[in-house]
């Protein structure tokens, strides 16, 4: 049977936010490779400290990034992260404050495609324990999100994540050079939450035994860090409002594990682009299913006013029943 | 059936239509069609896990006296004739299934069956167990096999875009309690709830654990697994699953050439970097370009970036143990 004595760990460190030991982390913050000067610079900390309330009025301790470099240990900090927003050809630095007291961790840029040392996966490289730049270049304009590559199981579903969007050279209302405009943006990152984790520390599993991370019951369902339940059908950072005419584009990122089915209330959308790269030809969608860290761009132009209530539903893995439903809307006046 | 004729069956096997345990799946095309004969041994033991469980297995072997979760690989062109002989050495009920292509019906305690039958469309597809469905298939009685189109070496499909190189990923998820009941004759009778995960029936391992570099037993490692590449080294992936959950599979380093889902060929080639597997037999073909990473800055063309599954329940091992599931290594070199 499993002894962790069979394993010698690489980290063995005491940390705060309830931790314990770590291992197979690997901790460092070594100089950038080939650092040059950055077109734009996001700051961003671990933080380990958010929390989200819910609908029913329960509170859910939550983990992501601060913007800045500094306030690890306090203040607690946004879900999801702040979003990232450049331009295409821009040369990024992404500059991550993580260890001592909130554990190590990475900023994977999920669909970005950079070098092995600064893709932010731990084991191919390091988990930052200090400050490190990821250096990287936007080559593809689209839809992409940033999230912690550490002990990802738990970190990435506490909501370690933030949007990452590339506007084409055209600037923010154009998807990509060449493609559609639009006049409203929304982005869903659709996530499910099984709070029974959201009490581990951030080591939790890494050195064997069982954490429960096999299994995914989730008991909260989220679009942009709100609460699909009620909240998110009027909040302003989801919900639309639009006027007749205008176009809106909705990027959809399935945030979560778990599959989902979007289903947009009656409305149909043009699909143009999926996980940053456009489509050879736009499709037409009334609704649509996506598997974790899929990127969905959809640009709808309603003709007539009305309310159209979208869903998203959160699918069982193996059964594909319904666990759990959120809500928003899409005003047209 | 008696012990000397379980040898002359294996003797019989034809070289060069398994592939083995080393390297990608070749293939030297043909004018005309050909007899591709094969022999698997239906056999049963335990495999390690991770964390030191050992888990009950059954396999579509190549010796009466080895264990292999999944059978070796299978590879034929359209329109040969497949002859494969299942040698049942349990004390149960067996088949041997491909989808569209053959039942075997039920292959008896002890018995030997051989099936006659013509490679249909060119495609990825699953061969199982049917029967005790689908505790048998989950039981380990499964593995990939690849049809070519007659006389191509480089194609998916007549006309697809092409490829230099090519493998199988046959993945699944492992519940030890099925496992379990299976090896005592009786039926599961727990909720589905897997524990481990494997491609080609093996789990990642990491720098500093017991097994990492194992070609045997490091998926990241196993040559059948593993991609390495050179610029310009375009790789066909046959995805398979084995498995009742859904899955999510995300590439690093390149976005993907999605060619075909459950085997019916895309209409238009997405390019992605996660892409739903769906469960119970789903497949999916891709093509990883090996292109250089387009987001480096300095520009690289060598690195080691992971595939790993995005719906990260699958990227622990009991529990816990981060980094020990569904994963394999891109290697560009």
């Amino acid at each position: 049977m499993f002894s962790v004595l069979k394993f010698k760990p690489i980290q063995m460190m005491h940390t705060g936010g309830g931790g314990g030991n770590a291992c197979y982390t690997y901790p460092d913050a070594p100089a950038t490779p080939g650092l040059t000067t950055a077109d734009v610079v996001f700051d961003r900390s671990a933080h380990m400290n958010g929390s989200i309330t819910m609908d029913d009025g329960r509170t859910v301790s939550m983990w992501g990034f601060n913007t800045g470099g500094g306030g690890m240990g306090g203040g607690g900090g946004p879900f999801p992260s702040p979003a990232m927003r450049v331009t295409e050809g821009q040369i990024v630095h992404t500059r991550l404050t993580a260890g001592m007291m909130n554990g190590t961790h990475t900023i994977h840029h999920h669909g970005i495609e950079p070098s092995t040392e600064n893709d932010g996966v731990g084991h191919y490289s390091f988990d930052v324990n200090g400050t490190y730049t990821y250096q990287w270049k936007a080559s593809h304009a689209g839809t992409y999100f940033y999230h912690c590559h550490t002990n990802t199981v738990l970190h990435a579903e506490m909501g370690m994540y933030g949007a990452l969007i590339i506007d084409p050279p055209e600037g923010p209302g154009t998807l990509y050079s060449g493609g559609p405009t639009y006049d409203v943006e929304a982005v869903w990152a659709c996530d499910e939450i099984d709070s029974s984790w959201h009490a581990l520390s951030w080591t939790a599993g890494t050195c064997g035994g069982d954490a429960g991370l096999n299994d995914l019951n989730p008991d909260y369902f989220v679009i942009t860090g709100v609460d699909g339940a009620q909240s998110a059908l009027t909040d302003p950072g989801v919900a639309v409002t639009m006027n007749t005419g205008q176009r809106l584009l909705v990027r959809y990122i399935c945030a979560g594990y778990l599959p989902q089915r979007i289903d947009f209330g009656g409305l149909t959308a043009t699909l143009y682009m999926s996980d940053g790269r456009p489509l050879p030809n736009p499709i037409q969608v009334q609704s649509l299913e996506a598997s974790s860290a899929e990127r969905y761009d959809c640009i709808f132009q309603p003709g007539s006013p009305g309310i159209y209530e979208v869903t998203v539903e959160y699918l069982d893995w193996v059964s594909g029943e319904t666990l759990g439903t959120a809500r928003t809307r899409i005003t047209v006046q | 059936m008696k012990r000397r004729t379980f040898l002359q069956f294996g003797a019989v096997g034809a070289a060069g239509t398994l592939t083995g345990v080393g390297g990608l799946l070749s293939w030297t095309p043909r004018a005309r069609a050909a007899t591709v004969s094969a022999v698997y041994y239906i056999t049963d033991g335990y495999v390690a896990q991770p964390d030191g469980l050992n888990v009950y297995f059954k396999g579509y072997s190549g010796s009466s006296s080895s264990l292999a979760v999944p059978g070796a690989p299978l590879i034929a062109q359209e329109g040969d004739t497949l002859q494969i002989t299942i040698v049942n050495t349990l004390n149960s009920d067996h088949s041997f299934v491909i989808d569209g292509m053959v039942d075997s019906g039920v292959i008896g305690a002890g018995q030997v069956q051989t099936v006659s039958f013509i490679a249909g469309s060119p495609g990825s597809y699953l061969f199982y167990d049917a029967l005790n469905a689908p505790y048998n298939r989950l039981a380990g009685l499964h593995g990939g096999i690849a049809v070519m189109p007659a006389g191509s070496s480089n194609e998916l499909y007549p006309g697809s875009p092409t490829f230099v190189q090519q493998s199988i990923w046959v993945m699944t998820e492992i519940d030890p309690a099925w496992n379990d009941r299976v090896r005592r004759g009786l039926t599961p009778d727990t909720a589905f709830t897997p524990r481990y995960f494997t491609i080609n029936g093996r789990s990642m391992r990491v720098p500093g654990s017991a097994d990492y570099g194992n070609p045997d037993i490091d998926s990241g490692y196993h040559p059948g697994t593993r991609l390495t590449g050179s610029i310009g080294d375009r790789t066909l992936v046959r995805i398979l699953n084995a498995g009742m959950a859904t899955h999510s599979v995300h590439f690093h380093a390149n976005h993907v050439e999605w060619l075909a889902r459950n085997g019916e060929i895309r209409p238009d080639i997405w390019k992605k970097d996660s892409l739903m597997l769906p469960n119970n037999r789903g497949s999916l073909d891709v093509i990883y370009p090996f292109e250089p990473p387009p987001d480096a800055h300095p520009a690289v063309t060598t690195g080691h970036y992971p595939m790993h599954l995005h719906d990260e329940m699958t990227q622990t091992a009991g529990g816990g143990l981060y980094q020990f599931g569904i994963a394999t290594t891109i290697a560009f070199e």
